[in-house]
């Protein structure tokens, strides 16, 4: 792990000491039940064809990538045994396993991860086709059990792109000559991966079993697999603690206390999720609307605002201050020791003085000579948000209140939310969970890039553009060596820190549970329940 | 009653379902939101969008794809579902038994003990009896079903061991035959005591009124006057009784419907109520359209069946 800092490394044992801890003193044994809670019905269980957290979730331990990720977020292999990286990181050549078949016997080969790739990956699965698509020359199979990935120039993030999360492979002959997205085998899975599909009751559950040709040796030790459809967290964690679930993706702040108290339970920190890894809540600010445009109207509200507060108040604290813009958890990328706008209210208010915006007697600030801003106007703006982060609404008018700014809380659920912000661009403020994803390539970039402003969701929020930043991105993009990237990022980072388009709040990971008859997890990976076994 | 009044009141059932089918599309789709944005989730680029809206006709103007959706609809074909990838009708099918089982299972418990406690108030009226099913009756109307469920499940799932929290049947052992039953029961308790609980209250306050006014009526004094032993004095007071306590419950299958999506969410019941409130989540056009449809039909033929029970219980009462 060159390159990675030494305190972020000591950090992230001490996390999956933590982990790992209880686990040391049981036994793996072979056979038992596993019953997950899940929060949302997944509709189908085809992760090639979609990035939903609830298929991904569900549907993971059926299927295997190329390669896999271990704990410090690192490409290990899974179907490939080992690769080369050639011509600088334009191509990639895969070595592929020989001792693989599908839950129905086929022998797996490479045409299956180029038709994967081809016919499913590029076209249904959002994520690998919005980064890779258009960087991708072409894929050959010289023979049965090599794959040859070309790019038009070095692409870096491949590795980190190839696990069951970002490109599981799927059968050629189960999906060739039919609609990917209507196939019966997407409700009937045929995978390579180390549970077999048993049965799926719609809205219920899905029941996978051992999978007794798995190409790991002696894996999985479990006999049977359950996922239950909870959709309530709180009773998601009733059903552990009544002994009728043993898994539990994330736990609501208010009841952790409650859980780590209990010899009967078992807690580890991750910051991975099938629908997004290493998430920061993170405050847009809407470059179109006058107001903003002063940095030091951003650099105020920045400083008026109390993080740790959201820490201990939103997130009960389970996360951490942001440090920097790219994630802690990606530590080869995450900038170290940047100096980030601190919680000062005399400071935002002296910004707010120097911008034109004076406090009148009712508190507030009006324009008193702002370009591009009507004398005399209030300065009030909106904060758009997801219906679940209303807390984050009422932090924020309570403390930017302080400093004379009037907040305006606007939730919006999901689906209506991703329009008015990225399609019709209609907010002041946001907040959002940018998830960096594995590689800066994958989450961070589009948040930055000025080609990723709208209409498509979760892109450049703020509508930034920077040419610098553009090319930076790009540089780092085709850089392969991780410890030549990381000062690029650095630099990035320190550009935007400047510029503040976004102000980063806390990072956000979740807390898994289960119960201490069981153990083995990977909580870093979707193939959390490979090694995991149960005691009965 | 005759078979033309019944057939009359069928045939009305053509211009109300073109009509939902119109109201419920419009509000759909004139409601904020994007089925493509809520299914791409957090990445996605434009020719993806661009993809997907081609893929399920929604780049076509909102006038062709409500055509296109009527035409389908007379043939029986309700759509494919955006998430599911399934025809609507098996989608909808395939969850509509738990939600029949949940909402039978408390109308019936509701309405017999509605009427059993409803009886037993009016007739020892303002006694300590009659006041304590009033009580009961306003706190059961007054407390929300979402928080019933909850204190429901802290207390006599968690506190007793004695009732599962979640789901229709046991996720650890996959029973069969009698036991499979025996355990869908088990699990059903809850839900169904929950959603009961709002309709119990309001069927006692209703069946304790009627009884307690039939009982001062003159038939009855007269049937008194006859000497006919009381339980049948009662049945006959119950009878008259009961005409609003029906009217009141067939009106209320959509509240119900309403009370199945809450009591369905926090104990993981899987029926239509969760699977409405995922589809409005994720703006899955054509399985709310049929949601929409099938809860307007139930509510349109539970008021002709009401009718029709109405008529029975007081032969009075003649259509035509």
């Amino acid at each position: 792990m060159r390159g990675v800092p030494g305190w972020i490394a000591a950090a992230a044992l001490v996390v999956l000491v933590a982990a790992t801890g209880p686990r040391a003193q049981e036994t793996p044994a072979r056979g038992g039940t596993l019953v997950v809670a899940i929060s949302a019905d997944p509709g189908h269980l085809n992760p090639a064809i979609t990035t939903s957290g609830a298929t991904h979730t569900a549907a993971e331990l059926l299927y295997n990538g190329l390669l896999g990720r271990d704990e410090r977020g690192d490409a290990i292999p899974d179907l490939a045994e080992s690769w080369t990286i050639e011509q600088a990181g334009a191509v990639y050549r895969f070595r592929l396993r020989d001792d693989v078949t599908w839950h129905d016997g086929t022998r797996f080969t490479s045409a299956d991860v180029k038709f994967s790739f081809e016919e499913v990956l590029l076209k249904f699965h959002a994520r690998t086709k919005a980064s890779m698509s258009s960087a991708l020359a072409g894929i050959e199979t010289p023979d049965d059990r090599t794959v040859v990935f070309r790019f038009k120039q070095p692409y870096a993030p491949l590795l980190l792109q190839l696990d069951a999360t970002e490109a599981p492979i799927v059968a050629k002959h189960v999906y060739q000559a039919s609609d990917p997205q209507t196939n019966p085998a997407n409700t009937q899975p045929i995978g390579t991966g180390p549970f077999k599909f048993t049965s799926y009751r719609k809205g219920a559950e899905i029941r996978l079993a051992r999978n007794p040709t798995y190409f790991k040796k002696g894996l999985p030790l479990l006999d049977e697999l359950v996922m239950r459809v909870i959709p309530d967290p709180g009773t998601q964690v009733l059903a552990l603690e009544n002994g009728e679930v043993d898994f539990l993706w994330g736990v609501p702040g208010p009841d952790q206390a409650r859980l780590k108290a209990d010899a009967r339970f078992r807690m580890a920190q991750t910051s991975y999720h099938p629908g997004g890894s290493n998430c920061i809540m993170t405050v847009s600010f809407n470059f179109e609307r006058p107001l903003l445009k002063d940095v030091r109207v951003r650099r105020a509200i920045a400083q008026g605002l109390d993080r740790e507060a959201f820490l201990r108040q939103v997130l009960f604290g389970e996360g951490r201050v942001a440090a920097a813009p790219i994630s802690s958890e990606m530590a080869w990328a995450h900038a170290r020791n940047l100096t980030m706008p601190s919680f000062d209210r005399a400071e935002a208010e002296r910004l707010l003085d120097a911008a034109g915006w004076k406090k009148e007697r009712d508190a507030t600030r009006v324009a008193r000579g702002v370009p591009g801003i009507a004398y005399g106007t209030r300065l009030a703006i909106d904060f758009v948000h997801f219906p679940a982060f209303s807390k984050y609404g009422e932090l924020m008018r309570q403390q930017l209140g302080a400093v004379g700014i009037d907040v305006t809380p606007r939730p919006l659920e999901p689906a209506v939310f991703a329009p008015t912000v990225f399609k019709d661009r209609n907010f002041d403020t946001n907040v959002i969970s940018y998830c960096n994803g594995p590689d800066p390539e994958i989450g961070v970039r589009r948040m930055y890039y000025s080609s990723q402003i709208g209409p498509a969701p979760f892109t450049n929020a703020a509508a930034y553009r920077n040419d610098r930043v553009d090319a930076l991105f790009d540089l780092a993009g085709r850089t392969v060596e991780r410890e030549k990237r990381t000062p690029i990022y650095r630099q990035i980072q320190e550009i935007v820190v400047q510029d503040l388009p976004y102000y980063w709040l806390v990072e956000t990971p979740t807390t898994r549970a289960w119960s201490a008859k069981c153990g083995g997890f990977k909580a870093w990976t979707g193939l959390f329940a490979e090694a995991a076994f149960c005691k009965r | 009653m005759s078979a033309r009044y019944l057939l009359r009141r069928l045939a009305q059932l053509v211009p109300a379902v073109a009509g939902i089918v119109l109201v419920a599309f419009v509000i759909i789709h004139v409601a904020p939101g994007d089925p493509v944005l809520a299914l791409a989730g957090q990445h996605g680029d434009v020719a993806y969008y661009a993809f997907m809206r081609a893929k399920f006709g929604l780049n076509r103007p909102l006038p062709e794809q409500l055509v296109v959706y009527a035409a389908n609809v007379v043939r029986g074909d309700l759509g494919t579902s955006y998430v599911h990838g399934r025809p609507v009708v098996a989608v909808v099918l395939e969850r509509l038994p738990a939600t029949l089982l949940l909402m039978t299972t408390s109308l019936l418990a509701s309405s017999l003990a509605g009427i059993a406690l409803g009886v037993t108030a009016a007739r020892r009226a303002d006694r300590t009896a009659d006041l304590l099913v009033r009580f009961a009756a306003l706190v059961g109307y007054a407390t929300p079903s979402f928080w019933l469920a909850q204190i429901a499940a802290l207390t006599l799932a968690l506190g007793t061991g004695l009732f599962p929290v979640q789901g229709i049947s046991d996720a650890r052992q996959a029973w069969t035959g009698w036991r499979y039953v025996g355990d869908v029961v088990h699990h059903l308790a809850l839900p169904a005591l929950v959603l009961a609980a709002n309709e119990l209250a309001l069927t006692t306050r209703l069946v304790r009124a009627g009884v307690l006014d039939a009982l001062t009526t003159d038939y009855i004094r007269t049937a008194r006057a006859k000497g006919l032993p009381e339980p049948a004095v009662v049945r006959h007071a119950l009878r008259n009784a009961l005409l609003p306590v029906v009217t009141v419950i067939g009106g209320r299958i959509g509240m119900l419907f309403t009370g199945a999506v809450l009591v369905e969410t926090v104990f993981a019941w899987p029926g239509l109520g969760l699977l409405l409130l995922s589809s409005i989540q994720t703006r899955d056009t054509p399985v709310l359209l049929a949601l929409f449809l099938l809860v307007s039909l139930a509510v349109i033929l539970t008021n002709v069946i009401t009718d029709l029970t109405y008529a029975w219980l007081d032969p009075r009462i003649r259509y035509d």
